[in-house]
């Protein structure tokens, strides 16, 4: 650091002291010598002396060595007129000389200020530039300078990089070979991009950018684009990772830009037949069949805006073969090659919608079997129950004895038991095709529940607890829900040893979601093996008889809970007895009801 | 004079015994086998109420129904579809007539007797 005094206030460093030193002493020699010379006429020295001190004076300090060429000047014509004077030759001579002083101190200061300038913005630009900058030699790549930015950028001080050369820092050979030759075409360079390698042996890629300041010296910006290239980098293993992933997706994939295809994936040239080449750049609304074209969007081709998408459409497509399939398109913006594009996503539906139609057609030829079915059970009965009642109710009329009148009792309970099964068969047809609406209302359960126990007489037939909180409001098809009970209470029946308990219990609490009403028997349990069976019945599917009447009461009992938003549950232990809950929701969802 | 009930339905025995059961409950009945010639009936001689079978030939009950409304006179003329169809169930729910009962063949006679007697007095 350079060492200051002061004096009368101003702060002056050693060397201008020295400096100030040395102009006095060669302004007062030159004084004293062109003095002496004037007085003994040796004109050859006397005026040229004076530039040691002028020249020195305006390089150091312009301005004021302008001042000290202007004072030489009064002296030197001041001593020329004490000793020349009236010679008017040398007058003019000497007078000339000394504005010769002057004009030479101005032009020295004028051009010591300007190199001065450029020099100070040079080291402005260099020190506090954000770029790293960076002066080597281009036939040693030595470096000579090199600023803060450049040294942090590759870990080095800049003391250590003035020890080393500038071809050292490429990341490879091959990096430095291409440098070479750029460098050796003698041209001015700009965004050279290379790899270096830092002091951690860490790759930088940087951006070189490089003019010749004389023969040997070149001048080299260097930006640091590093976390650049890691983004293109990262975007280009994302892009290759979404082709792998498109590639193999199991659902077409096409990209649009501009309306015109731009990629497809495999599942989307077989869903069409056309190979990728041929789908490039062909306008996917020409894939559409004719008359779903005027459906496809318009956004189509205003991709600037990016308007909003629809959720899904559903089109059918030519083939290249001329086949007509069925496709669900998804719409998505995405930006492909940093553009906007539109990823649209098909799902071929052809064979699912050829089923569900398959499936409509056979459900409504299976209902127009059924009712005809049903029509041609249930019609024969009528004649049997008409003329069974009419006897039974005019015994005397005709001739009808006790014994015959016990034979059409029986006659009337199997006629009663045949409709029963013809009406749970055609219930469960008509469940299956799911064309049962729910008739909502707000009722009471335990009345729903005391009429299903008195209609079928199950007190007699068990002895019944019911453990339901008064006032119990569901919310539900109280027609299909007392068949739901009637179901239940049939099954424990059935399934109860005698004597036979069953307890009905309801056993949800006020948080819970789901009503849960539980129907236990003390029965000999269900084996797991059989638990799934119990609600898959259906005619002719196991023994006829009773089991299976119950079977199909139990999967029309399934079928309503399920139908509500709910479903029955099964707890059985072999010897103990099984406990068949039925859990309805408490607030069912899209329902109207009525109260 | 009794209350006629006119029976619409084509299969015989069924005719038969509706037409017992009818007159043992104290109405009398009428029976018609065919569906257009009911309808020519019923415009010389409006019954008290009607049974009606759907599954019939030239035509079902419905179009039967659907004619028999058309005629103003016989908008408060009550039936009851008598079928053993169970299509039935589905198409009521779509028809408002507070003058349209149903009853699932086979019925007994008191559930014979409960759906008249909605519509008719006591004979």
């Amino acid at each position: 650091m350079e060492r200051k005094i002061t004096v009368a206030g101003h702060s002056i460093s050693h060397t201008d002291i020295v400096r100030i030193c040395v102009i006095i002493s060669l302004t007062l020699s030159c004084i004293f010598i062109t003095s002496i010379s004037l007085t003994r006429h040796v004109e050859t020295i006397y005026a040229q002396l004076f530039y040691f001190p002028i020249l020195y004076a305006a390089y150091f300090y312009q301005r004021r060595g302008l001042f000290l060429a202007g004072f030489c000047a009064v002296i030197y014509e001041v001593l020329a007129y004490i000793n020349i004077f009236p010679d008017t030759t040398g007058m003019i001579y000497t007078t000339s000389q000394a504005i010769l002083f002057i004009c030479i101190a101005a032009v020295v200061a004028y051009f010591t200020e300007k190199i001065n300038s450029s020099e100070t913005r040079f080291r402005s630009i260099f020190e506090k530039s954000l770029l790293g900058i960076v002066l080597f030699d281009q036939n040693t790549f030595a470096i000579r300078m090199a600023n803060d930015p450049f040294a942090s950028m590759l870990g080095y001080s800049r003391q250590e990089l003035g020890t080393m050369t500038f071809a050292r820092f490429f990341h490879t050979k091959e990096e430095q070979r291409r440098f070479f030759e750029f460098l050796g075409s003698s041209e001015d360079v700009i965004h050279f991009e290379t790899a270096f390698i830092s002091k951690s042996e860490r790759p930088v890629w940087v951006n070189l950018s490089w003019s010749r300041i004389d023969e040997n010296l070149v001048s080299c910006s260097v930006i640091d684009i590093t976390q650049r290239r890691l983004a293109e980098q990262a975007a280009v293993e994302n892009h290759q990772h979404y082709e792998q992933v498109t590639e193999h997706a199991p659902t077409g994939i096409v990209i649009i830009r501009d309306n015109r295809i731009v990629y497809t994936n495999p599942i989307f040239r077989a869903f069409t037949g056309y190979d990728a080449d041929e789908l490039y750049g062909m306008e996917i609304r020409l894939l559409v069949h004719p008359d779903d074209q005027s459906q496809f969007p318009a956004f189509m081709e205003v991709l600037d805006s990016q308007p909003s998408l629809p959720d899904r459409l559903v089109l059918r497509f030519r083939t290249k073969t001329g086949d007509t399939r069925l496709g669900t398109l998804f719409f998505t913006w995405i930006t492909r090659m940093g553009s906007p594009a539109i990823l649209v996503n098909l799902v071929d539906v052809t064979e699912h919608e050829r089923l569900k139609e398959t499936m409509l057609l056979d459900n409504e030829r299976r209902r127009g079997t059924m009712n005809t079915v049903a029509h041609e059970l249930r019609a024969p009965l009528q004649p049997l129950i008409g003329n069974i009642n009419l006897l039974l109710q005019n015994p005397e009329t005709y001739g009808v004895t006790e014994k015959i009148k016990e034979i059409l009792a029986q006659c009337s309970l199997s006629v009663d038991r045949e409709q029963q099964i013809i009406d749970q068969m055609l219930e469960l047809s008509v469940l299956d095709a799911g064309k049962v609406p729910l008739k909502y209302i707000s009722f009471d359960l335990p009345a729903l529940l005391q009429s299903v126990i008195d209609d079928g007489d199950y007190a007699s037939r068990a002895d019944l607890a019911v453990t339901v909180p008064a006032g119990l409001t569901f919310e539900a098809d109280a027609n299909r829900i007392s068949v739901v009970l009637d179901a239940m209470l049939t099954n424990a029946v059935n399934l109860a040893k005698p004597p036979r308990k069953i307890r009905i219990s309801y056993t949800s609490a006020p948080e819970d979601t789901m009503h849960r009403l539980a129907i236990q028997d003390n029965g000999t349990g269900i084996s797991s093996a059989k638990l799934d069976e119990i609600f898959n019945q259906s005619p002719g599917n196991g023994n006829a008889g009773q089991s299976e009447r119950i079977g199909m009461s139990l999967s029309i009992a399934k079928k309503y809970v399920q139908m509500h938003g709910g479903f029955i549950s099964v707890d059985s232990t072999l010897n103990i007895g099984s406990t068949f809950t039925i859990h309805i929701p408490k607030h069912p969802q899209n329902a109207e009801i009525k109260p | 004079m009794k209350q006629t009930i006119l029976i619409v339905e084509d299969d015989q025995p069924n005719l038969d015994v509706m037409e017992m059961l009818i007159r043992k409950l104290g109405y009398e009945p009428v029976l018609i086998s065919n569906g257009l010639e009911a309808l020519e009936y019923v415009n010389k001689n409006p019954p008290s109420l009607i049974l009606l079978d759907i599954m019939m030939t030239p035509i079902d009950g419905w179009v039967f129904l659907e004619r028999f409304r058309n005629n103003a006179a016989m908008k408060n003329i009550p039936v009851i579809i008598f079928s053993a169809a169970p299509e039935v169930e589905e198409r009521m729910t779509h028809i408002r007539d507070p003058c349209l009962g149903v009853l699932h063949k086979p019925v007994s006679l008191n559930e014979l007797k409960d759906a008249i007697l909605r519509f008719l007095p006591k004979p």
